[in-house]
């Protein structure tokens, strides 16, 4: 009778969490970027404080000794990319590593311009964002003339990402 | 000069990170967005003419309105009749208008502006718009850093005016000056960061100049400084200046700062149900 009980509220928690699953769809669950241009604890500190300014941030956390920040986001999110770009840049910094781990689902959004890799089937994949601003300005410019023939790429639009798949 | 030399060749060889929070330069880079920084500058100074020392305090605000636009408010007070007194206060804003950032290095120019005003009576040649002359100054910085060595550098306009009401900027002297500086930095401590609660040690090494435009009196200081850095939010320095060489009239060139520095993070707090 009790064990019956128990079982009934398991199916009831496997349904919840089935649910918010299908909800919380295309979100990004994980961001790890590298900062440039900084030199002390104190400037890490400063972008510290403003990626977890940011609301849908759950919790970040950092290498001080190669400037990279793990982003944990709450489940749910709508975040994209500009976010994270124009926080790290209000630090006074800039972004010169952006990877993003996702569900695959993110790709059918029109933001979302795939131009190097091919997603397999599996349930996250994690990808390079390329556009300018989210590499070191060396690497943007042979990105540049790698994809000089991609239209969307060349013309710098604040609100479209070009990622390459990396696993 | 030869510990100079040592000095610099000692922050050339160190294979730690730089720094460019310097003493008594600004560095092309701001404070960041939506923080304040608070300062609070003391300073005494060896009086060349009498006895006793030239205490200054000079408490400072520093906002960071966007990522490439800074202000900065100060008061400067002093005892140099022989009690604490507000000669006057100051207002600057500084712009950095291009960034060159990489994995480890970046190169950033900023411009800047400032005006003074002082009360206080005017007693040596050297014009220094902060604690001394009314007046203003208009300069541009360089910072690079390379292969984790934080090398800064501005080159400044200062000019003069009377102190009002009392005291009229002396017409023997030369009231307009171009600045000159070169600033070095390096993390000494720690080797590799493990927290933001780690104590960082820095060690710097300043040159200060100015040349009296219409004259050509020239003064050359050096500030050697240490700093310390608690918790990646507040900031000591401890720093000496020493008179290399000068041609001009000065009361009291040598002498040491004591700076506390807090930072203040994100001051418009997020504005939703986030944690």
């Amino acid at each position: 009778m009790k064990n019956n009980k128990f079982n009934k509220i398991r199916l009831i928690f496997t349904l919840i969490l089935l649910i918010s699953a299908t909800v919380s769809n295309a979100q990004i669950s994980k961001i790890e970027l590298r900062a440039t241009g900084l030199t002390c604890s104190m400037c890490s500190n400063a972008i510290f404080k403003q990626l977890e300014s940011i609301s849908e941030v759950d919790s970040v956390e950092t290498d001080l000794n190669t400037n990279t920040f793990i982003v944990f986001l709450k489940k749910g999110n709508t975040i994209n990319p500009k976010t994270f770009k124009e926080k790290v840049e209000k630090a006074g910094f800039f972004i010169g590593v952006f990877i993003v781990t996702a569900l695959p689902e993110i790709l059918d959004q029109s933001i979302y311009i795939l131009i190097d890799g091919k997603p397999k089937k599996q349930a996250e994949i994690k990808f390079q964002v390329l556009d300018k601003g989210y590499v070191t300005e060396k690497e943007f410019k042979k990105l540049a003339k790698t994809y000089k023939d991609i239209a969307t790429y060349s013309t710098n639009n604040e609100n479209d990402f070009h990622i390459k798949i990396l696993n | 000069m030869r510990w100079i030399i040592i000095i610099i060749v000692l922050l050339g060889f160190q294979k730690t990170h730089g720094q460019e929070l310097f003493v008594v330069t600004d560095p092309a880079s701001n404070v960041p967005a939506n923080s304040l920084a608070v300062n609070i500058m003391q300073s005494s100074f060896k009086e060349k003419f009498e006895k006793g020392y030239n205490y200054h305090l000079m408490p400072e605000v520093t906002y960071g309105l966007s990522k490439n636009l800074m202000f900065r408010g100060s008061a400067f007070i002093s005892n140099r009749n022989n009690q604490l007194y507000a000669e006057g206060g100051s207002l600057m804003a500084k712009y950095r208008f291009y960034s060159m950032d990489d994995l480890n290095s970046h190169f950033r120019l900023a411009a800047y502006g400032r005006y003074s005003f002082n009360r206080a009576d005017i007693h040596q040649e050297q014009v220094e718009i902060l604690g001394h002359n009314t007046g203003f100054e208009t300069g541009i910085i360089a910072t690079k850093l390379v292969k984790k060595l934080a090398i800064s550098t501005t080159v400044s306009y200062e000019k003069a005016f009377d102190n009002r009401p009392q005291y009229d900027f002396p017409s023997n002297f030369g009231d307009n000056a171009t600045n000159y500086t070169l600033s070095f930095g390096r993390l000494m401590y720690p080797k590799k960061y493990t927290s933001f609660k780690q104590t960082n040690i820095n060690i710097m090494v300043e040159f200060v100049g100015q040349t009296i435009n219409e004259n050509g009196k020239t003064f050359f200081d050096i500030v050697p400084a240490i700093q310390f850095i608690f918790n990646s939010q507040v900031r000591i320095d401890l720093a000496y200046r020493k008179e290399l060489y000068s041609s001009m009239l000065r009361t009291a060139p040598n002498g040491v700062y004591f700076n506390l520095y807090y930072t203040f993070f994100n001051l418009k707090k997020r504005n939703d149900n986030g944690k």
